[in-house]
């Protein structure tokens, strides 16, 4: 290919001493740097752009490789990539490229190229267009960064959940096990109290007898929330037997005796008005219902009655059990029936925080809901359920 | 027995012959890699071409950077390949750095490989004391920093659709789109195990009939090099071609069949 040759004119008009805008100013004083490559992948032509950005001569450039102007890296990447890519697709556009200067320095850079082909498909020679690009490879540069915290920040993140988990459900196992575990011995204890107060002990005896009595009672109420809770975590659910044929009467009851043997002392009164068959799970009722009551007994004012209403009405059946007392703070109320919710009360009074998040469980496996209403001289929580 | 690999791998076999002759492709990309030397080779015998987990069309899913972390990983997809394919005395042509996949392919599996052919093999690309790779340890890094920085322009390079190519009219929009297009995560990680190799220990226990096809000028692979797999590979021969560069079964197809061809 020729180097020079007479200048075309691409326009005739501008000022007579201005420099003509024709083809041969055009291509070697161009806004970006081109070469071509003869068939033999050697420089035949390049133009004044490129020498000036790169700092070699024209001399110094014709007769190399497009691979000789890159670093070591470049050019292994040029000769397993783009290389290829040129011979299988006649072209590459916008690839990366850094050229070493005449002074060492890298330039990054743009590069696109074409192929020009014979007839029978042989390449004649190979146009390549550069575009300096240092700034446009910082910004990717720092993208790529960005991206490569972004997803290590992503992986400590997974990590540390993962973890978490992991010991969340090594924690509920551990609960498990040792509400189980606690049963047992529980069990036993309870018999020998039966069996100390059927002896007709004298009255102290028969007092203190009462008093583990009722220990054993919240103790059992305690372990009985730990093992739900723990199941229901575990995966397991609650899973609640409806049951239609026994009435709901005596199951309450029982839960009202139970607590009343453990605090003789605090009035209890009572207003059951069930007038319908409802289908429940018995055990769970009464655990609902006992945990309600103990919570009551344990926040109200120890003077006043907790007052419980049964109805069954407009196709629901409702328990409330209300105490006097100081109000549940707003921000109480927001976690009241999260696990292991402690209250505001003293620490002697407090439970596992487990007794309102398993009624609420229960109350949502009957298909119902607990609310609570609490101001200045009354708390008052009720569970309500359709009655299907 | 499904075969699993027929999808991981991305095999296609075409050809009337009976005996399988198998093209692995290196570095860079994928079973396209062959497309001007396999056909050659259809009339005579059974064409088996694939691409590496990671390249081309195969099962990315599969990709595991452990497994793939050194060639071993590779040379265990051939094997497996070759035991759903059931492959017995087969040729083997592996370019760049399935050269070296294929040796270990080889010793695996005595009596599945009955020829190698090595185009512009490397058993290590790093220099070392008293060996002649052709690179310094500084400058294979220089290589997986320019991987980082041709994410953007790689994707874009492939984007162009070939319709200005009216006389190129055999690549298909679909070559377009996956020639040599690689996730860039497993490219650099392909780049890593390739370049980080060091196979040396290996050529000597090549029994299959061997022969090494040598470019000129190429400075992926050099002479010296291949005349050091040459020296290691008991009985092995070595031809030089005319072709220079790194990928001669692109550049100079014509001579690259011939090459093979007398051997097989």
């Amino acid at each position: 290919m020729k180097s020079s040759g007479p200048s075309v004119p691409l326009s005739d008009g501008g000022e007579p001493n201005a420099p003509a805008e024709d083809l041969e100013d055009l291509y070697e004083n161009a806004p970006c740097g081109y070469f071509s490559l003869s068939s033999e992948g050697l420089i035949v032509k390049v133009n004044q752009t490129f020498c000036r950005w790169t700092g070699f001569s024209k001399d110094e450039l014709v007769g190399r490789r497009l691979r000789d102007l890159l670093n070591v890296g470049g050019r292994i990447f040029y000769e397993t990539h783009f290389a290829p890519l040129l011979r299988m697709q006649g072209f590459f556009n916008e690839v990366a490229l850094d050229v070493m200067t005449a002074a060492g320095e890298k330039l990054p850079v743009l590069a696109n190229a074409s192929e020009r082909r014979a007839q029978n498909g042989d390449v004649l020679f190979t146009r390549v267009t550069i575009f300096p690009a240092a700034e446009r490879r910082r910004y990717e540069r720092e993208l790529a960064d960005a991206r490569a915290a972004a997803d290590a920040r992503n992986r400590d993140l997974t990590e540390r959940w993962v973890a978490e988990r992991e010991q969340g459900e090594l924690r509920e196992q551990f609960i498990a096990v040792l509400g189980h575990d606690l049963r047992n011995p529980l069990a036993a204890i309870d018999a020998g109290v039966r069996l100390v107060l059927r002896e007709q002990p004298g009255e102290r005896i028969a007092t203190v007898a009462r008093l583990i009595q009722g220990s054993t009672l919240r103790m059992s109420g305690l372990i009985n929330n730990l093992l739900d809770f723990a199941r229901g975590r575990l995966g397991g659910g609650m899973a609640v037997q409806l049951d239609v044929s026994k009435p709901l009467k005596p199951t309450l009851q029982q839960a009202i005796d139970e607590i009343r043997a453990v605090v003789p002392e605090r009035v209890l009164q009572m207003h059951l008005e069930v007038d319908v068959p409802v289908a429940v799970d018995h055990a769970r009722i009464a655990q609902l219902f006992s945990n309600l009551l103990g919570n009551a007994i344990t926040h109200g004012d120890p003077l006043e009655p907790v007052n419980v209403d049964v109805a069954t009405r407009a196709g629901q059946l409702t328990i409330s059990v209300a105490n006097s007392g100081p109000p549940i703070s707003p921000a109480a109320m927001e976690t009241l029936f999260q696990p292991f919710y402690r209250g505001e009360g003293k620490a002697s009074q407090q439970g596992l925080g487990l007794g309102l998040y398993i009624a609420s469980e229960i109350a949502k496996a009957h298909g119902g809901r607990i609310d609570v209403v609490s101001h200045a001289n009354e708390t008052c929580f009720t569970f309500v359920m359709p009655i299907v | 027995m499904p075969l699993f690999s027929l999808k991981k791998n991305n095999v296609h076999q075409t050809g009337s012959g009976i005996t399988p002759i198998v093209f692995s492709h290196g570095f860079g990309c994928d079973q396209n890699m062959w497309r001007f030397v396999a056909p050659a080779f259809e009339k005579d015998f059974k064409t088996v071409l694939f691409d590496h987990v990671g390249a081309g069309g195969s099962d990315l899913s599969a990709y595991d950077s452990v497994k793939y972390g050194s060639l071993d990983g590779y040379a265990d997809d051939v094997v497996e390949m070759g035991r759903e394919l059931d492959w017995r005395e087969v040729i083997f042509v592996g370019h760049s750095v399935s050269a070296m996949i294929g040796v270990l392919a080889s010793q695996r599996a005595p009596g599945m490989f009955s020829k190698l052919v090595l185009v512009g093999p490397s058993p290590r690309y790093i220099d070392d004391e008293g060996y002649f790779g052709g690179f310094t340890a500084q400058q294979i890094e220089e290589l997986l920093e320019g991987l980082a920085d041709n994410h953007m322009g790689w994707s874009a390079a492939m984007a162009p659709a070939i319709m200005g190519n009216p006389d190129r009219p055999e690549l298909a929009a679909e070559l377009t789109n996956s020639f040599c297009r690689t996730d860039p995560a497993i490219a650099r990680a392909f780049a890593r195990t390739t370049f980080m190799s060091d196979n040396r220990a290996d050529l000597p226990n090549v029994v299959a009939d061997t022969l090494i096809l040598q470019c000129a000028d190429d400075i992926i692979a050099s002479e010296r090099v291949g005349e050091y797999v040459r020296e290691h590979i008991p009985g092995s021969r070595i031809v030089y071609l005319k072709a220079s560069g790194h990928c001669p079964n692109l550049s100079a197809p014509d001579e690259v069949v011939r090459a093979i061809r007398s051997f097989v």
